[in-house]
C-alpha cells in the first residue's frame, strides 16, 4: 500500500513524506532497535513510541520505508529532520501499537487473520 | 615470566554449591556481597619473599606460619606463588636450595582490591584455591583473600544486619487491616543490578494484596515504588526502597546516596530523562519514572542536593478515593 | 479469552499458567517499553513483547496483568520461568513476531465477538 492508504488505515497524519513511490508490504512492531534491525521484513512500516532520532538510522538500515509513531508522541525536530534527509516517512497515529498494527493489518490484507 | 594480570569473571554456569547470590537469595544478602569489596575483608599484612630467596625459606615459613602458599613480591609487584605442592616437589627433586624464582608458578588468578566479594565467592567455587593474591588498579600487590577472611567479615555484617531487622520487628506488630493495619519495610537496591531491579516494588504489591488493601490504590502504590526503585537502579549510586503503612496512610520512601539531580524541576517532567542507549536497550530510561511517580500520589516530595543525594517520599492515602490530577495525555 | 486460548492462537506455548480460575483478556498493550506500560490504566491486561527478561514479568506484576507473551520465539534467561511462578504471572512464548501477534489476536477476539470458536 501507499503511504496515504497507510495513514488512513492508521488514523494517522503524515509529518514527514517519505519516498514518492515507497511501497509499504509489511508490518513491524518494536520498541527495540536492535530487534527491528535484526528481525524486520524488507518493505515494512514500523509501529513503535520510539519517537527519536535513533529510530531513523534503524529505519535506513533496516529498509523500512515510514515510521508510525504511536500514542500521539510528538516527534523532535531532529527525528524529523533526520526522516526528511534520509527519505524515511513519519506517520503520527493517537492509536496504540496494538491498535496501529490490527488496523494495518487488516488494510494490508496479507496479515494472517484466520 | 609474565606479570600475572587479573581474570575476568568466570562463567557463571561454572558455579554450583554456593546458595549465595542466586534468584533465591535475600536481597540483603545480595546488597553485602555487592557492597563489600575484597578490600574490606582482604589480610593485608603479607609474609611475602623475593625472587632469589630460596625454597627452603619459603618452605620454612610456610611451617612457622601455618600457611600454604607464599607469594613472590618485590616493591609490591606480584611475580608468581610458591605453594607447598611445589615445596613437597622440591624435596622430592632434590632442589629445596633453588631459588624461588625457578620454581614459583606464575600463571596466576589474582583478584582486584575493588571488586565485590561476589567475585571473591565465585572464585572460590570455580578454581578451588585456598586464597588470592589481590591487587591493586596499578597491579601493586595489596594484601590475600582467603575464604576464611570473607566468613568473617560476612558473619559480622550478617550479625548486624540481623539485629537491624529485629529491631523493626519489634516495633508494633504488622498487624491489622483497614486503619489499624501498620506495616514497614524497608529494601536496598543496587546500582545497575538490572537483574533485581523491581523486585522490592512486587513485593510491596504483594504485602499490599494480603492484607486486602484497596485494588486501585494498591496499584498506585505499586506503580510509584517502581518507577521509583528502577529510577535508584539506574540513575544513582545506590539506595533504599521503604513502605511505612500507618493510620490508613502509606508512604513509599525512596533514597539514594548520590549523584543528586540538578535539576528536579526539569526531572519531573514527562519525557526527560539522563539514561543512555544501553540503558534504554533494557527497557528502561524513557524518562517517566519521576512524573508518574507525581501523578499516580496524593502527595508528592522530593529533596536533592547534587552529590549528597536524593530523598522521595510520596503519600497514599489508603482510604479516601483517587487523586483529583488526570493523567496527562 | 483465557491465556490457554491465546497460545492456541499464537502458535505458542505456555510455561507457566497463573492459579486459580482462569482471567479473560481485558486490554491488549504490545510494547517494549516498561515506562509505557505503567502508564496503562487497565485491568487484566495481555502483555506483548519482545522484551524476554524479568523486566516484562516485573512490570506485568505492578499492573496486575493476566499474562505476558514473549515474541520470536526468543530464548529466555534461565530466570524467567523461575520469575514467572514467584510472582504468578502467566507466561508465553510465540513464534511470531510481535506485529504478527496483534493480527491473530485481533482477530481472534472479532471471532469470539460474534461467538465464534477461537
Amino acid at each position: 500500500m501507499t503511504q496515504d492508504a497507510l495513514a488512513a488505515a492508521c488514523s494517522g497524519q503524515i509529518l514527514v513524506p517519505a519516498l514518492a513511490d515507497a511501497e509499504i508490504a509489511a508490518g513491524y512492531a518494536s520498541d527495540m532497535l536492535s530487534d527491528v534491525m535484526a528481525n524486520a521484513p524488507d518493505a515494512a512500516a514500523l509501529i513503535t513510541i520510539q519517537n527519536h532520532v535513533n529510530t531513523i538510522a534503524v529505519c535506513t538500515l533496516a529498509n523500512i520505508r515510514v515510521v508510525v509513531v504511536c500514542h500521539g508522541r510528538p516527534i523532535p525536530e531532529d527525528m524529523r529532520k533526520a526522516a526528511a534527509a534520509e527519505g524515511v516517512g513519519i506517520i503520527s497515529t493517537d492509536l496504540s501499537q496494538f491498535e496501529a498494527s490490527c488496523a494495518i493489518g487488516k488494510a494490508l490484507e496479507g496479515g494472517a487473520c484466520a | 615470566m609474565s606479570d600475572p594480570a587479573p581474570n575476568t569473571e568466570p562463567d557463571k554456569a561454572a558455579s554450583s554449591g554456593i546458595p549465595v547470590g542466586g534468584e533465591t537469595s535475600p536481597l540483603v544478602i545480595m546488597e553485602l556481597i555487592q557492597r563489600l569489596k575484597i578490600r574490606d575483608v582482604m589480610t593485608r599484612n603479607l609474609v611475602t619473599l623475593t625472587r632469589e630467596d630460596t625454597m627452603r625459606r619459603a618452605q620454612e615459613l610456610m611451617r612457622i606460619g601455618h600457611f600454604n602458599g607464599v607469594p613472590i613480591a618485590e616493591n609490591g609487584r606480584l611475580y608468581g606463588i610458591v605453594s607447598i605442592d611445589d615445596i613437597i616437589r622440591a624435596l622430592i627433586g632434590g632442589y629445596i636450595d633453588d631459588t624461588c624464582a625457578k620454581h614459583m608458578s606464575t600463571h596466576l588468578i589474582v583478584l582486584e582490591d575493588d571488586m565485590p566479594i561476589s567475585f571473591a565467592l565465585r572464585y572460590f567455587e570455580n578454581y578451588k584455591y585456598g586464597r588470592f593474591p589481590v591487587l591493586s588498579r596499578d597491579r601493586a600487590l595489596v594484601g590475600i583473600v582467603s575464604q576464611r577472611d570473607i566468613n568473617r567479615v560476612l558473619l559480622y555484617e550478617l550479625t548486624a544486619e540481623i539485629n537491624r531487622l529485629e529491631r523493626q520487628i519489634t516495633r508494633p506488630p504488622e498487624d491489622g487491616i483497614g486503619d489499624d493495619l501498620y506495616m514497614l519495610r524497608e529494601y536496598p537496591v543496587v546500582r545497575h543490578d538490572f537483574e533485581n531491579a523491581g523486585k522490592a516494588a512486587n513485593e510491596i504489591k504483594r504485602l499490599l494484596r494480603e492484607r486486602n488493601v484497596d485494588t486501585r490504590v494498591t496499584r498506585r502504590i505499586a506503580v510509584a515504588a517502581y518507577e521509583l526503585e528502577i529510577n535508584i537502579c539506574i540513575h544513582s549510586h545506590g539506595g533504599t526502597l521503604a513502605m511505612i503503612v500507618s493510620k490508613g496512610v502509606a508512604e513509599i520512601v525512596a533514597k539514594d546516596t548520590g549523584p543528586g539531580i540538578e535539576d528536579v524541576e526539569w526531572a519531573c517532567q514527562d519525557g526527560t530523562s539522563t539514561a543512555n542507549d544501553w540503558i534504554r536497550s533494557l527497557g528502561f530510561g524513557a524518562g517517566m519514572g519521576l512524573a508518574n511517580s507525581k501523578r499516580v500520589s496524593d502527595h508528592f516530595e522530593i529533596k536533592s542536593a547534587l552529590d549528597k543525594g536524593t530523598t522521595i517520599r510520596c503519600k497514599f492515602d489508603l482510604r479516601g478515593p483517587a487523586p483529583q490530577q488526570e493523567p496527562s495525555p | 479469552m483465557t491465556i490457554n486460548d491465546v497460545a492456541k492462537v499464537l502458535n505458542g506455548k505456555v510455561l507457566f499458567k497463573e492459579e486459580g480460575r482462569d482471567r479473560h483478556v481485558g486490554a491488549v498493550v504490545a510494547s517494549d517499553l516498561m515506562s509505557d506500560v505503567l502508564l496503562v490504566d487497565a485491568d487484566d491486561m495481555l502483555l506483548l513483547t519482545s522484551l524476554a527478561s524479568d523486566q516484562a514479568l516485573r512490570t506485568a506484576q505492578i499492573v496486575g496483568a493476566m499474562g505476558v507473551v514473549v515474541h520470536n520465539d526468543k530464548p529466555l534467561p534461565a530466570t524467567m520461568q523461575d520469575v514467572a511462578r514467584r510472582l504468578g504471572i502467566s507466561l508465553v512464548t510465540a513464534p511470531y513476531a510481535k506485529y504478527e501477534s496483534c493480527v491473530r489476536i485481533h482477530a481472534a477476539i472479532e471471532r469470539d465477538k460474534r461467538g465464534e470458536t477461537l
